[in-house]
């Protein structure tokens, strides 16, 4: 037993090192080179679609149940942390189409009110406010999870992906209903809330002193991530594992199948629902318009990249995919030049080509995706077990 | 006379208009070793599937330890085009089990096809059936405030996986073993949910007529060191004969004899259903 534990070690210890050097990484360069360098924004972006992605490969990966409604749950998370955080003070403005909100408790006013509204005081409360808006976010989703699987889950493969993208469709066009305009602005956008650059450490006249922005997102997805993992070593991730793997023997061994599944769609959703109120903090906007089935797809996409059954697949798949589409390949979309001749193709639309065909090579020549269905420490335990072997 | 572990009485199983299990009734004693054969097609999977709860009988009842576990009458369309008999014995109450709750009331079983957890080791294959008895929630377990209950669970595990011979395979991929391991893993697995009574659905098929001996004194054993009965169906007339205290036999659906093994071998009807007479 002890023997074992010290090689696991090994490899969870590199994967370890690496992850703190990336964050520290991301400390140092956010406050050394140019803060709106499109870096910054892939990090963002890709650490809350990593936490989504994750969720999603827990339900899909994991236990088997092949859901699209990841972006009807985030939309749910965006939503609730928004009308949360909203300041009571704008709260009216943006609300103006529809003669203010109904709604005027704001988390982050809250604890303002009990720890004051100044200097650090106001900076705690803002972190606190938030850290519960988030969860109630996910709270909200998970609910409505529960309240969805009751009559989905009793179906499988297919029929459940479309049951729940059909979901996902009816929440977005609920959220943009205008008889809801005072709780959920219509179909206008939501903003004024505290979003991801409001963690950046303030000095009293202003300027900024400490850059957290693109930190602050890593750390909140890394937790959430961290949980889904130990869920997901724990005996119930194994009940998970058994579901997937052959649903009538698992049933024979005492697993109760429906709970289990809920059990999965349910925390699925949550951390859906918690990247959704992440997702929130980095756009600096909600609306609903934004949460469409393309977003279900694109997160599939990287669970399906990444190795469905691999969670530092999905992380690091979700890396590269938000890169590529927001920055490496970005140079397509623009005309280019070459000695002051035109290049054909080279216009609005084409990175868009580019990135179908670099999707299509990963899905022909890794069939599993990168990882398949290993973890990054896997991969530094394999030469250890060939060295045990000889 | 020893305890009743398994009672079954009337079960009729119709599918659409084929009557696949028709009034099949049985007792099973504790401690016995009972052995189901019949012709290809008997129904004998269909009786244990509705023994464990994989389909629900559509007539009869079902008792373990004398309480029912299931327990239904001909229902909706099933009323008019009901072909068995007994249609009016068990009105009222109907028990309706899911095959984990049975499970956790003590009835294990394997299956005729293996189905491991194929991508889980063997020794996680075993340490899972311990989960529905583990004192847990999602909680506990994903923060591991159930380290006591964890640990016990992996010490049965290594214990059981010890006993069955199988420690040396624990961290293999559990449909990597061979054939006959990946039987007996199915065997332990079913054992490590700690059941009174383990069905087992052909458990020497596929298997030489070595491995089949060591099976036979491998079932007889574990009957003694676990202290649990067995109710199995198999196909090798070597091994039923050898192992069952009792034998019943089906075709189409219909219980055709029952009795020791001695009188089974002589029966003409069974003669007749084996040989097509």
């Amino acid at each position: 037993m002890l023997n074992e534990k010290k090689k696991l070690n090994k490899g969870s210890l590199i994967t370890l090192i690496i992850i703190l050097v990336f964050l520290i990484a991301t400390i140092v360069l956010e406050n050394t080179i140019n803060p709106n360098s499109l870096l910054f924004t892939v990090i963002r972006k890709a650490a809350v679609y990593s936490l989504v992605a994750v969720s999603m490969n827990l339900l899909n990966g994991f236990t088997g149940l092949f859901s699209l409604g990841q972006a009807g749950f985030m939309l749910l998370g965006a939503y609730t942390y928004a009308i949360l955080t909203i300041p009571n003070d704008v709260r009216d403005i943006i609300y103006y189409l529809f003669q203010g909100s109904s709604f005027h408790v704001s988390t982050v006013g809250f604890f303002e009110g009990i720890l004051g509204d100044t200097g650090v005081a106001a900076f705690i409360s803002m972190i606190l406010g938030v850290i519960i808006a988030i969860v109630a976010g996910g709270l909200v989703a998970a609910l409505v999870a529960y309240l969805i699987g009751l009559p989905v889950l009793r179906l499988k493969s297919d029929y459940l992906a479309i049951a729940t993208l059909g979901f996902a469709e009816i929440l977005r066009a609920i959220f943009q209903w205008d008889k809801l305009g005072k709780i959920t602005n219509g179909a206008n956008a939501l903003r004024g809330y505290p979003t991801f650059s409001d963690f950046n450490i303030k000095a009293e006249n202003g300027a900024t002193v400490l850059r957290l922005s693109s930190f602050i997102p890593l750390l909140f997805a890394g937790i959430c991530i961290l949980v889904i993992v130990l869920l997901i070593n724990s005996s119930y991730g194994r009940a998970f594992k058994a579901i997937r793997d052959d649903e009538v023997a698992a049933e024979a061994m005492g697993i109760n199948l429906a709970k289990h599944k809920m059990m999965s769609f349910c925390i699925s959703s949550f951390f859906a629902g918690v990247g959704g109120a992440l997702f929130a903090m980095f756009a600096s906007t909600v609306q609903a318009k934004t949460f469409t089935s393309a977003m279900t797809y694109e997160i599939f996409l990287i669970v399906v990249i990444g190795g469905i059954g691999s969670i530092s697949g999905s992380c690091i798949a979700s890396f590269l995919y938000i890169a590529c589409s927001e920055w490496w390949l970005r140079f397509l979309d623009n005309t280019q030049y070459i000695n002051g001749t035109q290049l054909p193709l080279f216009r609005n639309g084409f990175r868009m080509v580019v990135f179908s065909v670099v999707i299509m090579v990963i899905v022909l020549f890794f069939r599993d995706g990168l990882f398949g269905d290993k973890e990054l420490p896997d991969l530094f335990k394999k030469r250890r077990v060939k060295k045990d072997g000889e | 006379m020893a305890n009743n572990v398994l009672h079954v009485e009337n079960v009729t199983m119709q599918f659409g208009g084929v009557v696949a299990v028709d009034n099949l009734s049985m007792d099973i004693n504790e401690g016995e070793i009972v052995s189901l054969i019949g012709p290809n097609g008997a129904g004998k999977t269909t009786a244990f599937n509705c023994i464990t709860g994989v389909y629900e009988p559509t007539n009869g009842l079902v008792e373990f330890c004398g309480k029912p576990i299931v327990r239904n009458h001909p229902q909706g369309k099933m009323k008019k085009n009901y072909l068995g008999q007994n249609p009016d014995m068990y009105l009222g109450e109907v028990v309706a089990n899911t095959p984990d709750i049975i499970t956790q009331q003590g009835i294990a079983r394997t299956f005729q096809n293996i189905r491991l957890w194929k991508s889980m080791t063997v020794f996680e294959n075993v340490l899972l059936a311990k989960h529905m008895n583990a004192k847990q929630n999602v909680f506990s377990a994903t923060f591991r405030f159930n380290k006591k209950e964890e640990e016990r669970m992996r010490e049965e595990t290594m214990e059981l996986l010890v006993q069955q011979g199988l420690d040396k395979y624990k961290d293999e991929i559990a449909t990597s073993l061979p054939y006959g391991l990946q039987r007996r893993l199915e065997i332990a697995r079913a054992l490590a949910a700690e059941p009174k009574l383990l069905l087992l659905d052909e458990p020497a098929a596929g298997m030489n007529p070595q491995e089949t001996e060591e099976l036979t004194a491998f079932i007889r054993q574990i009957r003694d060191d676990y202290n649990i009965t067995i109710f199995l169906i198999e196909h090798h007339m070597n091994l039923v004969m050898d192992i069952s205290d009792r034998i019943y036999v089906i075709e189409f659906g219909k219980e055709i004899a029952h009795g020791l093994p001695k009188e089974i071998q002589k029966n003409p009807k069974v003669i007749d259903a084996y040989l097509g007479g």
